[in-house]
């Protein structure tokens, strides 16, 4: 079990397409002055920056730690970049958690930022994206990530009866949570007719039933909670920071439908946390597409194995047993892919905290938790939080 | 600003050469493990059942049973196992009109070492009808 790794502040540009002309530079930037003023903290009081980025070829910027740091006025910080697919923002976080956990560090800003959206034709963004399952099986035969989402989406409406329907509820409500959040890039106020309306991109997924592309970045700080400044308010605390893969040819899973890596993960995550998945009160799930927030929320055992029958009860809406995305998700709230996990975070700790910008939850639980993947579920990180 | 990277790569493909020598000639070379006997197309280099390094090369016959088909912008794509494997394949559907559920393996046409599949009706096809 973690001990002892606080949340003491955070913040994010908003996820959108911008058209001002700005820079992820400046994007950064805003990011980390909001955190450091959410945390009441100086640049000076940060001992190490960890930077997620998924790709150099999104940025035109190799070494972007390096970069980063010297833009924020991290002077002398400690500095590395993590990696790891859609999932390298959570995994900037455990790696942040990690160092704080280990006494490496007192300190840590975790900065994730990626211009998803603006640099390059989403075309060009599509095809890169290709290259993140096994590149010379599957990327070489042009597959791009809708369609391999979608085969991966027909084994599991096989396997449980999961219907476009229920997919689009999710698309819907995603969105219609992004309503609230004045920093997400798709808040949309539809219905699920417009959703299975809209065009087909990769059999059985519609526009709608997937994210966007987006720009934008989100910093959070981390310190060891004898470390926090005081503070009227308490902080979230971090119970399990854990990751774990699967095989990365949808081919060699046993069911290419069930996130068997996500499960993994999370159950290692409650036995670290000491919780079991009843105890968890509200997550931030990675719902890069409609149907693989519903795949996730069974590998994350969410529902006691019921989970379609959950959701369309409304046990994961905002007046659920569990709610999820109120942050509207990747799919509601956008996907700067190297800022995503880390705004997950941000929503999560903020909800337990009682402050979050959005839509906050009803009941704030004791815990929360965050999901986020690489791949199609194939590098997967959870974190569990608990409330203050 | 306005920049434009253009990249050529030679990646060489190592201990997979075989498989990927096979499918630009539109052959279906597996990987087979000395150890457990998993079959595996695409091929590995180790074993993914058992971790095994000890592994060597069986050529299949080129026939898959299809899966689940997506259709998309992008192509047609399936997830298909092909006759002979233990491991199912994502591939490219050489002819996307047709709807049958198999099909033989074709060498790729695009230059890029994908796994094509061209689909055919079962009633023409000597297929092993697992
Ligand atoms: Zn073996």
């Amino acid at each position: 079990m973690i001990s002892n790794v606080s949340f003491a502040g955070g913040a994010m540009a908003p996820f959108n397409r911008r058209k001002d002309g700005s820079s992820f530079r400046d994007w950064a930037r805003a990011a980390v002055q909001g955190a450091l003023d959410d945390a009441n903290l100086e640049v000076s009081d940060i001992d190490a920056l960890v930077v997620a980025s998924e790709s150099d070829f999104f940025t035109m910027q190799l070494n972007p730690a390096a970069l980063l740091a010297d833009e924020c006025g991290l002077v002398g910080v400690a500095a590395k970049r993590v990696e790891g697919g859609g999932a390298s923002g959570h995994l900037a976080v455990h790696a942040g958690v990690a160092e704080v956990a280990s006494g490496m560090a007192r300190r840590v800003l975790v900065l994730g930022v990626e211009p998803s959206a603006s640099h390059l034709k989403g075309t060009d963004v599509g095809a890169l994206y290709g290259l993140s399952f096994d590149a010379w099986t599957d990327g070489m035969t042009g597959i791009d990530s809708t369609s391999l989402y979608a085969l991966s989406a027909q084994a599991f409406m096989a396997r449980t009866g999961a219907t476009v329907a229920d997919f689009a509820r999710i698309a819907v409500r995603n969105r219609a949570h992004a309503c609230a959040n004045a920093n997400a890039h798709l808040p949309l106020d539809i219905s699920l007719d417009e959703v299975t309306a809209s065009p087909v991109v990769a059999s059985p997924y519609r526009r709608l039933d997937c994210s966007p592309l987006s720009d934008g970045a989100a910093a959070i700080i981390l310190a060891r909670t004898s470390d926090l400044p005081a503070r009227p308010q308490g902080r979230a605390r971090f119970r399990a920071a854990v990751s774990a893969v699967d095989t990365v040819r949808l081919g060699e899973r046993s069911d290419p439908g069930f996130f068997a890596g996500k499960q993994r993960a999370a159950q290692r995550a409650y036995a670290a946390a000491g919780v079991t998945a009843a105890d968890i009160g509200m997550a931030e799930v990675y719902d890069s597409y409609s149907g693989a927030q519903l795949q996730s929320l069974e590998a994350l055992g969410l529902a006691n194995g019921q989970t379609i029958a959950a959701e369309r009860e409304d046990v994961f809406s905002a007046q659920g047993a569990v709610p999820v995305n109120l942050s509207g998700g990747l799919l509601g709230q956008g996907a700067p892919v190297g800022a995503t996990g880390v705004a997950q975070v941000l929503s999560a700790a903020l909800q337990l905290e009682g402050r979050y910008f959005g839509q906050q939850v009803a009941n704030a639980p004791r815990f929360a938790l965050v999901d986020t993947h690489g791949g199609i579920a194939t590098l997967n990180a959870v974190s569990i939080l608990e409330a203050p | 600003m306005k920049h434009q990277l253009k990249l050529d790569y030679t990646i060489p493909f190592g201990g997979l050469q075989p498989y990927f020598d096979a499918l630009h000639d539109g052959k279906a070379l597996a990987s087979a493990c000395n150890s457990c006997g998993s079959v595996a197309f695409p091929a590995r280099t180790q074993c993914g059942n058992c971790r095994s390094s000890d592994m060597k090369w069986v050529r299949l016959n080129g026939t898959a049973r299809v899966l689940f088909r997506t259709d998309a912008s992008a192509g047609s794509f399936a997830l298909v196992k092909f006759d002979g494997a233990d491991t199912s394949s994502t591939v490219a559907l050489d002819n996307p009109e047709n709807d049958a559920m198999f099909g033989t393996i074709v060498a790729p046409k695009d230059g890029a070492p994908g796994l094509w599949l061209t689909l055919v009706d079962t009633e023409n096809e000597e297929h092993d009808g697992r």
